[in-house]
Formats: C-alpha cells, sequence, structure tokens
C-alpha cells in the first residue's frame, strides 16, 4: 500500500468512504438514536472520541500485541474509552446522556471502531491513524446530524429543539419511529449515490493529486 | 505463549486503573445530576409552593419523601414508583395530599417510551388527570369517552395504551402500600 498524505486519511471518511452511506457499518446506533440533530451530534462526537482515541493506542501498541490476542486487547481498549465517554456525558451532559440511553455503552460493539482499528490504525503510524479516525469520526457524525436534522423537522417539527412551524403543522410521526430511519436513511443513501455517481471523475482528479 | 499472557494481563490492569481513576473523580457529579433531577421532580409536585424542602422518610424497600414548605409546615409526600412500560422502566414521583386522601400530581422521573407516543405521558395534559383522585381505589384507565374523575377514571393516551395502563398498574399496585407505610413511619 503507497503512503498517502495526512489529508487524504482524513478526507477520504467525509465522502468517498464514508462509514454510514458507503460502508454501511454501524447501523444499529445510526438508525436508533438519530430521533433529532442533538441525539445525532451526541452519539457521533461520543463515536469519534472512542475511534480517535482507540485508534492511537491502537497504533502505538502494535509492536507489543502478540496477533493472537489482538481482538480481546483492542476490546478493552475499545471498552474503556466507552466506559470513560459514558461517564463523561453523565457527569456533563445529563439530558444527552439519558436521551441516548443504552446506545453509549453499545459503540463498544460498534463496527466501525473495531473496523477502523483492525484495516487501518494497526498497520499504519500514530499519524495517518488518528486522521484516518478523525475523519471517519467526522464523516460518521455528520451522517448522524444530517439524519437526525431531516427526521427532527419532519417528526417532530423543530430543528435543534426549536419549533419551526406553527399550530398547523402535524408532524409526521412515522419519521421519529424506526420505520422513519430507515426511511431517511434510504432516500439519503440515493441521494448520495447519486452525487457520487456524478463527481466520480472529480474525486478521482482530486485523488490522484492527494496521492503525488 | 507467555507474552500473551503478560500483555493481556496488563492492559486489563491499565484500563481497570484509568476507569477507577475516571470513576472516582467524576463519580460526586454524577450523584449531584442525579440528586437535583430528583429534587427538581419534586419541586414540581408541589410547584405552588416557594421553596419546598424534602426529607426522606425511614421506610424499607421504598423510597418516600415527606415535604414541608419554607415554614416547615407539611404539604405532602411524594411516593418513588416504577412502571415497567413499552421500551423499559418508566420512574415517576406519585405526590400525595398531607392527608392522604388526593392524589397530588405526578410526575415521570425517567423514561424510555417511544417519542411521540408512550413518552407523552410526560405531558401535563396526561398527568393532570390523576390530581385529585383517591389514592385508595383502584384507578381505571379508559378510552375513547370523557374519564370521571369521581369514579378515579383516567384517559389513556390514543396509541400509547400499553404506556398509560402500565403508569396506571404501578400506581394502583404502590399506592395502598406507601399510604399504609406512611402512617406507619409518622406514628412514631
Amino acid at each position: 500500500m503507497a503512503a498517502r498524505s495526512i489529508t487524504y486519511e482524513f478526507a477520504k471518511g467525509l465522502i468517498k468512504n464514508n462509514p454510514v452511506f458507503v460502508q454501511v457499518l454501524g447501523m444499529c446506533p445510526v438508525l436508533a438514536v438519530t430521533t433529532s440533530v442533538v441525539n445525532g451530534v451526541g452519539m457521533g462526537m461520543a463515536t469519534s472520541f472512542v475511534l480517535v482515541s482507540a485508534a492511537l493506542i491502537g497504533s502505538l501498541i502494535k509492536p507489543l500485541v502478540p496477533s493472537e490476542v489482538r481482538i480481546p486487547v483492542y476490546a478493552v481498549v475499545i471498552a474503556t474509552f466507552v466506559t470513560i465517554a459514558d461517564l463523561v456525558l453523565r457527569a456533563f451532559f445529563p439530558p444527552l446522556s439519558e436521551a441516548l440511553g443504552p446506545y453509549v455503552p453499545l459503540i463498544v460493539v460498534n463496527c466501525v471502531i473495531m473496523g477502523r482499528i483492525e484495516a487501518f490504525a494497526t498497520r499504519n503510524g500514530p499519524g495517518p491513524a488518528v486522521s484516518d479516525a478523525l475523519g471517519m469520526g467526522a464523516g460518521f457524525t455528520a451522517a448522524l446530524m444530517v439524519l437526525g436534522g431531516m427526521r427532527e423537522v419532519l417528526g417532530s417539527g423543530a430543528f435543534f429543539g426549536i419549533e419551526l412551524f406553527g399550530e398547523g403543522f402535524t408532524p409526521l410521526l412515522v419519521m421519529i419511529l424506526p420505520a422513519g430511519a430507515f426511511l431517511t436513511l434510504g432516500v439519503l443513501m440515493a441521494i448520495f449515490n447519486a452525487l457520487k455517481e456524478g463527481s466520480h471523475t472529480v474525486l478521482i482528479r482530486a485523488e490522484s493529486k492527494a496521492e503525488a | 505463549m507467555r507474552r500473551m499472557i503478560i500483555v493481556l494481563t496488563l492492559v486489563t490492569v491499565l484500563s481497570g486503573l484509568v476507569l477507577a481513576a475516571t470513576f472516582a473523580s467524576l463519580s460526586p457529579r454524577i450523584e449531584l445530576n442525579r440528586e437535583r433531577a430528583l429534587q427538581a421532580s419534586l419541586a414540581a409536585l408541589f410547584s405552588d409552593v416557594d421553596e419546598p424542602q424534602f426529607e426522606q422518610l425511614e421506610i424499607e424497600e421504598m423510597d418516600i419523601y415527606r415535604g414541608e414548605d419554607a415554614e416547615g409546615r407539611l404539604i405532602g409526600y411524594a411516593v418513588a414508583v416504577t412502571a415497567s412500560g413499552y421500551n423499559g422502566p418508566i420512574s415517576m414521583l406519585l405526590g400525595l395530599t398531607p392527608d392522604l386522601q388526593q392524589i397530588e400530581g405526578l410526575q415521570v422521573v425517567e423514561n424510555r417510551e417511544t417519542p411521540g407516543l408512550g413518552a407523552r405521558i410526560t405531558e401535563e395534559q396526561f398527568r393532570e388527570q390523576f390530581i385529585g383522585l383517591d389514592p385508595m381505589q383502584s384507578i381505571t384507565t379508559i378510552r375513547h369517552v370523557e374519564p370521571d374523575p369521581a369514579a378515579n377514571e383516567v384517559q389513556a393516551i390514543s396509541g400509547a395504551t400499553i404506556s398509560s395502563e402500565a403508569v396506571v398498574d404501578a400506581i394502583n399496585r404502590r399506592a395502598e402500600q406507601a399510604i399504609d407505610a406512611i402512617r406507619d413511619a409518622e406514628d412514631r
């Protein structure tokens, strides 16, 4: 694998390899907690924190860890950061912690994290590992934010908790129920793929530039 | 083989230490948040009283709070009640008048009900139906028709019968027992 620039490792997580829309990883929190923008952003940030910390530690301890026990070792490292994130949320953001409920501890099994550690962080130095994790985290957070935004506007008639429409608006309740998550995700993926298709040539050009 | 054991042991011990330190430094804050949420719910039950003070009664297996106003006059009691809702436990506070003859109010402290449906048990429109009902009689949930407060009736939220009935069932199960316990405790 040819070494690529730090900026490339960051940028690829946003669109080209977006963990939600392209890799379709970590669907459980994506579908479950995106009933509002705040929940989506909160979940995205918590996941990004775990992703970046675990990627850094993972790439640093890689030479010391025998490959037979790497999965349990990384699982312990991830679980530690998840518990820290959970405690911090409970101490400083109690309403958000309440809203995300059991989905914070479940970040442990979010396959975006184990996936990036196995596929990237442990095969690269700490610099690219953190850069990749930041990009994937940002891509994940952005996806959850867009999903949460669409569902909140349509399902609750609000954005960031601020009422948008008057009394006359009847919220589309289905949008904040599980079915609404699938509907929104499907529509967003279709849009995403259409855009990607259209800008394919542009992306390839940008890529070859970054690789140069 | 030996290296595997050493690495895994080291990693788990280090993680344990980091977590212990984080927990020790954050737990006072977490405890404080929980206490604040409880105090806010207690105060909301007696919202017409300025600066109410609450003291937990020493009753086994039940969390019951005795409320007083700033001058030390008894304003009522609050009983912690947990219902099994649609998505998990619903924790509530049931307010009782000082004479224990009527329900003073209902507050939902924590719930995981479906937003827009079951979670509407937190809305005033549902909760205020309980005010003035007789806690010693069983409360019944009705649908479609207007509830009769004199007959201890409340109307279920449409589309959220399970959550509504869970709340009512939990109150029915706990209220009489709690009132007996309060009478016992206050007699002492």
